[in-house]
């Protein structure tokens, strides 16, 4: 009897968990699957059950087809950038410097900064007319730059102001992996000789390949779903050019009022990253 | 383990009916405590920010002589007011009550069913209060859906002071110049005053930069009609050469003659007000801010082109009432307050807008307080909104229409080539605007 009885209790202790991840996680995408299959008829309020024409149209709109572009393109540059960034912050705010708390702190600033004061802050600075990043170009003899306002600039001014917001926090993560790594073996490699190089590529590399997927697979889902920065500062314009499939997704539910359309995007996107994230971590895996 | 299935089982029901059912549930509540008519009604009211000042005013008086109905603004800056009005009244939110309703947005609410039709709500012969083309911007299917609030229109105000250091006559009062002779004075006007090599006086500049509203009257003056007759199509409409024409003078006014700054709508006013703009063509509303300022400023009248017509921008507030309102009379109510007699008297005075009710119009075209600068400035209005003024192109999607426009015009100012523009634009008009095709016919 009181076997059958501890066998329900890890169940038990589960349940809460369990239900969380059921009604914040499984039920939303049931939900968003469900609602991508439908479409709203004006006039009579219905909700008619259209199958995957909402897909359909999407793989047939030329605008679906830039943002997807806009989406992959913005993740291919500004994930390796930041991680890269990250990763470099992490082993300088490592170093045995003193006052290095005070650095650390400087560092966090930006991750303290909310988005849209951010967002707001660097539309400011990168004005075209009179703003201060231009001023300084022009005070050392460049040209001034349209920044946000233009279309081959955008993108990239924006993955600009979101890594200055990210690199710093992402770095907190790889920081704490690299004082995870035992000295001893910075020692025993260093007297087999071992350059900082190599000291870097049989030492630290391999032990940070946890808290590594742990920032890699995150800072992916971070920015697949980031649209605040293009949603107050450019709208998704310069023609198009910074109109991330979320933004195209939101206009759809909340201007367009077209949900059916915008769920079946959510529902695309949830599918590539996870895509994405599963070929990350089959590369990352931890070989020790 | 009995007693534990069914444990389980029964809180996962209670989570999934909470998550389910938990909106309206909470909502109904809510109404019930509204509609209690000794616990007194409060109104909920989404508004346009820039509004506040004259709303709060009514609303004092209005629950003075109403104490059991209190009145609840909720404000909007104007980026986000249609964006919170889709996402309140997609999702049948019963927590409105009244809200603010952009003229060419009437029938886009009436066919998504926002809107409770006044007619059963309101004395039948209120509509004889406002102007007829007002009474028409908001009748759908021979019904009031809304009640106008007010309009507006716009004027040229002149810095004074630019004028007279670069020794440019002013215009006049009662002058109306065509858009060419703006660029040529523009460009007189335009300057480096600091030395730094950058032009930071400017010659013109609009006040909705990028915004349908205003630069329609662009394509207006060259008769170029935006959408079809049945409202669903664009392409050959927006992109014809008529507006491809209207839009390059756009254009040109940034990228080659360079008399106007790239900014945003938000910034212009205050560049007005700071001297760097000589000529802003501003709405009429724009008086009390600019009477409060210390700028030295004269006004004339709203530019055409030379081989055009006479046409000027011109929209109006309208306020409706929430079809999932649970408290329609008490909102209908304060809804006559506010747009006739006193209440549109408070909106007109402290807020500065051109107002809609005939009997305030009669009073500006007949008081003499009217004739002298700078209240003249509302009587130019009056006389634009009914002699020159062209209303915004009709479409159920008017939302989608103007959205995509203003992306457009913010594309041409920063130097892409207006028909490229208008033509991508026209197209993804088009296909936003098929959903409506049923709706329509």
């Amino acid at each position: 009897m009181m076997t059958v009885k501890n066998k329900w209790v890890p169940y038990l202790f589960l349940l809460p968990a369990f239900a969380g991840l059921l009604l914040f996680k499984l039920y939303p995408i049931i939900s968003a699957l469900l609602q991508s299959m439908h479409t709203l008829e004006f006039l009579t309020q219905l909700v008619r059950f259209v199958g995957f024409e909402n897909y359909v149209s999407l793989f047939n709109d030329p605008v679906f087809w830039n943002s997807l572009k806009v989406t992959l393109w913005f993740n291919l540059w500004i994930n390796p950038f930041q991680i890269t960034l990250a990763f470099g912050l992490a082993l300088l705010l490592n170093t045995g410097i003193k006052q290095i708390t005070f650095f650390r702190g400087i560092n966090f600033i930006p991750v303290a900064v909310s988005v849209p004061t951010a967002a707001i802050l660097w539309k400011i600075m990168l004005s075209p007319e009179q703003g201060v990043v231009n001023s300084i170009l022009v005070a050392l003899g460049m040209s001034p730059q349209p920044f946000l306002e233009s279309s081959s600039q955008a993108l990239a001014s924006i993955v600009a102001i979101a890594s200055w917001k990210g690199v710093g926090y992402w770095a907190l993560f790889l920081l704490a992996g690299l004082q995870e790594v035992s000295p001893s073996l910075y020692e025993a490699s260093s007297m087999d000789g071992a350059s900082k190089w190599q000291q870097f590529k049989s030492v630290t590399y391999p032990m940070m390949k946890r808290p590594l997927t742990f920032v890699v697979v995150s800072v992916t889902v971070a920015n697949m779903l980031l649209f605040a920065p293009m949603y107050i500062l450019t709208k998704g314009g310069p023609n198009q050019s910074t109109n991330v499939l979320l933004l195209e997704s939101y206009n759809s539910a909340f201007l367009y009022s077209d949900m059916g359309r915008a769920t079946a995007i959510v529902v695309i996107m949830l599918v590539i990253t996870a895509i994405i994230v599963a070929i990350e971590f089959r590369i990352l895996r931890a070989k020790h | 383990m009995k007693k534990i299935l069914s444990l389980i089982s029964m809180i996962l029901i209670l989570l999934l009916a909470a998550c389910g059912g938990g909106n309206s549930d909470i909502s109904d509540e809510n109404a019930d405590t509204d509609g209690d008519e000794t616990g007194g009604t409060e109104l909920s009211f989404i508004a346009y920010s820039n509004y506040e000042a004259p709303l709060e005013a009514v609303i004092e008086d209005f629950e003075a002589e109403n104490p059991n109905i209190t009145v609840k603004l909720e404000l909007a800056p104007f980026e986000q007011l249609m964006e919170t009005i889709e996402i309140k009244m997609g999702s049948k939110s019963e927590d409105v009550d009244l809200l603010f309703v952009d003229s060419p947005l009437a029938v886009n609410y009436a066919l998504k069913g926002y809107l409770e039709p006044l007619d059963s709500l309101m004395s039948p012969d209120i509509a004889d209060a406002w102007v007829d083309s007002a009474v028409d911007g908001v009748t759908f299917q021979d019904q009031m859906i809304a009640a106008p609030m007010n309009s507006s229109s716009q004027v040229l105000y002149l810095n004074k002071d630019i004028f007279e250091e670069k020794g440019v006559p002013l215009p006049k009062e009662n002058e109306r110049l065509t858009w060419e002779e703006i660029i040529e004075i523009a460009e007189q006007l335009t300057y480096d005053s600091n030395g730094d090599g950058q032009n930071d006086v400017f010659g013109f500049s609009f006040d909705q930069i990028d915004r349908a509203y205003q630069l329609l009257a662009l394509s207006d003056s060259l008769d170029a009609e935006m959408v079809s007759e049945n409202g669903l199509e664009a392409t050959g409409y927006t992109n014809s050469p008529e507006a491809v024409e209207a839009f390059q003078f756009y254009s040109d006014l940034f990228n080659k003659y360079g008399v106007s700054p790239r900014i945003d709508r938000a910034e212009s006013i205050d560049y007005f007000i700071s001297g760097k703009i000589a000529m802003y063509l501003g709405a009429n509303h724009n008086l009390p801010k600019l009477e409060e300022s210390d700028l030295n400023y004269g006004v004339s009248l709203h530019p055409y082109f030379a081989k055009g017509e006479v046409a000027t921008p011109t929209g109006a507030w309208n306020v409706g009432i929430s079809k999932y309102s649970k408290n329609k009379e008490a909102a209908a109510k304060f809804l006559a307050y506010l747009t006739t007699g006193e209440g549109a008297k408070t909106v007109f005075e402290i807020g500065g807008t051109l107002p809609v009710a005939n009997e305030l119009l009669d009073f500006i075209e007949t008081d003499p307080m009217y004739d002298e600068f700078p209240n003249n400035i509302i009587r130019i209005s009056a006389t634009e909104s009914r002699e020159t003024a062209v209303p915004r192109p009709k479409t159920p999607g008017y939302l989608e229409w103007e959205t995509n426009m203003n992306g457009a015009f913010k594309n041409i100012k920063n130097g892409t080539d207006p028909q490229e523009a208008l033509n991508q634009a026209a197209s993804e008009i088009d296909n936003l605007l098929k959903k409506y095709e049923e709706a329509v016919e």
